[in-house]
């Protein structure tokens, strides 16, 4: 029993499918979690980030308009953002490695492949509170550290790179 | 690599932490609970949201035949992925396996290369079988086969497509 105040969230919930934003909502009602807003798009989901500055995001990949990865970008870097950290749950129907490292370079924090089942969402909402990431600023990234693990231990070879990985739009 | 720019590594104060305690750190099984529970009163409406994206489907395949260019290659792909992502939740995983060979196709295709319409009706003909006779069993032998096929279509259609 963790006794987690999870009525004390403001998460906000971005997908463009409304049957989805009522799953995850109904999920997250149902954990405790009292103030939620949804978005149907990116441009709104940027909308309500600003004027109710949220605790975490719930946020889809593939939209109309703005992409999740784009959403994220402009969470990270608009000067605008009122809380350039919030942690991102990047929820999507992209399974693949590589998608999940495009999701890990654009600065989500967490990652759920679709289908979306309770556990799942309890584990990535549990370890955002729990196991946050350092963050990095380079001059071509900010957002979580993308090495997971043993940051301050790792003693290997420097492979950081200041080049940009070229990101897909999806 | 010389580096221009210094690289920052910090740590933000755990500000959800304080926010919402959980002092052991573990699964709220009693939200789980809850949960599971809001999960299975939501499943009487998953029969109408499946038939709602299969037709939303249909309907970004009319468009796209009618006029393949602009936003409607686009829409194509998001209903096919919507549906893949979803299916399983609404116990139509039959129907998730079709949408991702779909999607597959029309997300890995280069812009510049058209749509084959034909592998796109197998697809969206195959969806709306499995929906309308309600199969909901991954080892059917004719599903499989079909959805087989589908994937070894697929296959071709990208092996030949200009890189």
């Amino acid at each position: 029993m963790s006794n987690y105040r999870f009525d004390r969230l403001k998460i906000l919930v971005v997908d463009d499918n409304a049957h989805m934003r009522k799953l995850v909502v109904t999920i997250l009602q149902a954990f405790g979690v009292v103030q939620i807003f949804e978005a149907e798009n990116g441009e709104r989901a940027l909308h309500v980030l600003r004027e109710s500055n949220p605790d975490v995001i719930v946020l889809d990949w593939v939209m109309e308009g703005m992409s999740g990865l784009e959403v994220i970008h402009a969470i990270r870097t608009n000067p605008q953002t009122p809380n350039p950290f919030v942690p991102v749950i990047m929820l999507t129907g992209h399974t693949s490695m590589d998608h999940v490292r495009q999701a890990r370079d654009a600065g989500v924090n967490e990652f759920i492949a679709k289908p979306v089942s309770v556990k799942t969402m309890m584990s990535r909402l549990v370890a955002v509170i729990e196991h946050p990431r350092p963050y990095v600023r380079t001059g071509v990234y900010f957002g979580p550290c993308r090495r997971r693990r043993g940051v301050e231990e790792y003693r290997g070879p420097e492979r950081r790179s200041e080049t940009p990985k070229q990101q897909a739009a999806e | 690599m010389k580096r221009q720019q210094p690289i920052e590594l910090f740590m933000p104060p755990n500000m959800l932490k304080a926010k919402v305690g959980g002092g052991l750190g573990g699964i709220d099984m009693a939200a789980m609970k809850r949960a599971e529970a809001a999960m299975d009163t939501l499943k009487s409406e998953f029969n109408d949201w499946i038939a709602a994206d299969v037709k939303a489907l249909i309907e970004a395949r009319a468009a796209y035949a009618k006029a393949p260019g602009g936003n409607a290659r686009g829409a194509l792909l998001r209903r096919a992925h919507d549906i893949k992502g979803q299916a399983p939740t609404f116990n139509f995983p039959l129907i998730a396996r079709v949408a991702g060979s779909l999607s597959r196709m029309i997300g890995e295709l280069p812009e510049s290369t058209a749509l084959p319409l034909g592998l796109i009706d197998a697809h969206v003909n195959a969806i709306q079988v499995i929906h309308k006779k309600g199969l909901h069993d991954t080892s059917d032998k004719i599903a499989q086969a079909l959805c087989a096929e589908l994937d070894a279509r697929v296959d071709e259609v990208l092996a030949a497509a200009p890189k």
